[in-house]
């Protein structure tokens, strides 16, 4: 593989990031939205109004409900070991519920910038011309990871760092204690997600490889976020805890998968095939 | 000494799905050639730049530069060709020297600051170097586009449609690159296009395309002999003539003091004007229908009946 040409590739993509706003728009805000605000302001409205201030607001009252119903374990024991049911429902909103929302934005922020960065260059003509160059498939592809994979991971640390300092600075009051981050987040963080990232990378790939328009690409996507919103309302409805073990196998799972695909990549995409498929 | 063909195709064909692009398509291009593949829309230039780069592969026949099919040594071949597209395939968010940093990356070239700084001097484009692509006329575009082509040191040069869509002005300074190119590094050049008129001086030879397939070929000199069986010769003279005819030559008065005369063979036309001349003054003369345009037109013409 040409590694000049890979991160040629790579780095010219990350820097077209900033001229496509459907792209770098969604990178910002939903940090912001969903790693600051959302949680900060549960902290805030809970230590303000308490669980039941809440209810009828967020529906914390059938939250307290639902950690009764809890299935026995790690989780269980910690939150149960919580005075308050302000501590409970916190601790369980947010080193639990919030998990799965961690996983859906590394994995649309990947797929957003994987569609778009092969619709551009379709639109443009450019694939066209890369096509004829004498960069070779592999090292087109790697690079075109490579791209969606390092932004993909740097929104997830940023995320991941943002709501650290939210969780803690807001929560110390009611706890005091540090309550972020858990082995789960280390394993979420470091191994599982970079995973569903790879994941969707990859899909998205073939899906952009496959299709001539990039509509099609994102709806086709988009289908992606589906058994993650899976997982989330398992969660919200306690039928599913996301630990540790749970993290790391579904984690292996997802890596796999991904291995699998890059290996029919690798076996299907040929330069003719991808000029036919891309190129008018 | 013919020099050795660079490019050969034999009886290549090529369709797509219900379309047949290329049919049983034959020809050579030799090394320091600017040959003109010439078409009307859809006549499948394109196709054949493709085909020869190895981008598509062909159904049937056999595609060979360098001496090596373009399927087989792709890679290799690929370094040594480079194409202008139809749509100059540049990033239009990245500057002119941005988009040449990053094709100089993708081709492996070693000294590409100093190579790139040429190309824009070269090109017309130094002082555009930091302004994005998107903000470029068309013809820096294509200037562009052809910098970029040529960022490796190309032996062969494909150019599909380079003067489409730019004023003449534009298609002038660009073909005039192009010559010199040729001129100057012997690079050899492909150059696809229906415009005719505007790459009659510049080619060699010409490679006219009718619905994929090759329906002649040869220099400008050899297609008129070919096909000019008479030619017209327009004549500004103050001669008195009446009638359809002078001194044998057929003769039309197409307004006062505009003659047309036609004559068999050109080694006639001193003579016309020798004897023109001994009783009147001639101001002008001109050989008309010798464009590529007109013989495109026998030739197509030829080709239906
Ligand atoms: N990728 C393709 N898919 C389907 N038809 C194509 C494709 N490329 C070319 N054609 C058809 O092949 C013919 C030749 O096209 P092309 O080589 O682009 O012609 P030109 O460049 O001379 O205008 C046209 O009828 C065109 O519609
Ligand atoms: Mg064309």
């Amino acid at each position: 593989m040409d590694r000049r040409a890979m991160w040629a590739i790579a780095i010219k993509d990350i820097k077209a990031i900033r001229s496509s706003v459907q792209v770098w728009l969604p990178m910002i805000l939903v940090p912001i939205v969903m790693c600051a605000l959302i949680p900060g302001g549960m902290i805030y409205g809970v230590r303000r109004f308490g669980i039941e201030g809440m209810g009828n607001m967020g529906n914390m009252d059938s939250l307290a409900k639902l950690i009764d119903s809890l299935p026995p374990g790690s989780l269980r024991d910690t939150i149960t070991s919580f005075d308050s049911p302000e501590k409970q429902v916190l601790y369980f909103v947010l080193n639990h519920l919030f998990v799965s929302f961690f996983l859906i934005i590394p994995l649309m922020l990947s797929s957003v910038i994987t569609a778009n960065s092969f619709a551009v260059e379709k639109e443009r003509g450019t694939l066209e011309t890369l096509l004829f160059s004498p960069v070779e498939i592999r090292t087109l592809f790697a690079g075109k990871v490579l791209s969606a994979f390092i932004p993909g991971m740097a929104v997830t640390f940023l995320c991941g760092l943002v709501y650290g300092i939210v969780v803690n600075v807001l929560a110390y009051p009611l706890f005091e204690e540090l309550i972020f981050p858990t082995l789960n987040w280390a394993v979420l963080l470091l191994w599982t997600i970079p995973a569903v990232i790879l994941f969707a990378i990859f899909i998205n790939v073939i899906i952009s490889a496959k299709v001539k328009g990039f509509q099609e690409a994102y709806q086709l996507s988009g289908l992606l976020v589906l058994p993650v919103l899976a997982l989330v309302l398992g969660q919200a409805l306690g039928a599913l805890v996301l630990d540790t073990q749970w993290l790391l196998w579904g984690g292996a799972m997802v890596l796999a998968l991904a291995m699998g695909m890059l290996g029919f990549i690798s076996r299907h995409f040929d330069r003719n095939r991808l000029f036919e498929s891309q190129v008018s | 000494m013919a020099p050795s063909p660079i490019i050969r195709l034999s009886k290549v064909s090529k369709s797509f799905k219900d379309v047949q692009a290329i049919k049983d398509l034959s020809f050579t291009v030799s090394k320091g050639e600017i040959v003109g593949l010439l078409g009307p829309n859809g006549a499948g230039k394109t196709t054949v730049v493709r085909l020869i780069n190895g981008v598509i592969a062909a159904d049937a026949g056999t595609v060979e530069i360098f001496g090596q099919s373009p399927l087989a040594e792709s890679n290799s071949i690929r370094s040594r060709t480079g194409v202008l597209t139809e749509s100059a395939g540049l990033y239009g968010h990245m500057t002119a020297k941005e988009n040449l940093a990053f094709f100089a990356r993708i081709y492996g070239v070693q000294d590409y600051p100093s190579r790139i700084d040429m190309l824009l001097q070269e090109f017309g484009l130094a002082e555009y170097k930091d302004r994005k692509a998107e903000t470029f006329s068309t013809g820096m575009r294509k200037r562009l586009g052809i910098a970029k082509a040529l960022i490796h040191r190309p032996d062969v040069l494909f150019l599909d449609e380079p003067t489409t869509g730019l004023d003449p002005e534009a298609s002038r300074d660009l073909l005039g690159y192009i010559k010199e190119l040729n001129a100057r590094d012997g690079v050899t050049i492909v150059l696809a296009t229906h415009l005719l008129r505007q790459v009659q001086e510049l080619c060699h030879r010409f490679l006219f395309l009718h619905r994929g397939q090759l329906i002649e070929s040869g220099t400008l000199r050899q297609l008129e002999d070919k096909y000019l069986k008479s030619f017209q010769v327009k004549v500004e003279s103050d001669l008195k003539v009446e009638g359809p005819s002078y001194r044998g030559f057929p003769l039309q008065q197409v307004e006062p003091g505009v003659l047309i005369f036609t004559v068999e063979t050109k080694s006639q036309v001193p003579e016309l004007l020798r004897q023109i001349l001994s009783e009147a003054s001639v101001y002008s003369a001109e050989i008309l229908g010798r464009d590529l345009e007109t013989l495109y037109f026998n030739v197509r013409g030829n080709f239906r009946g």
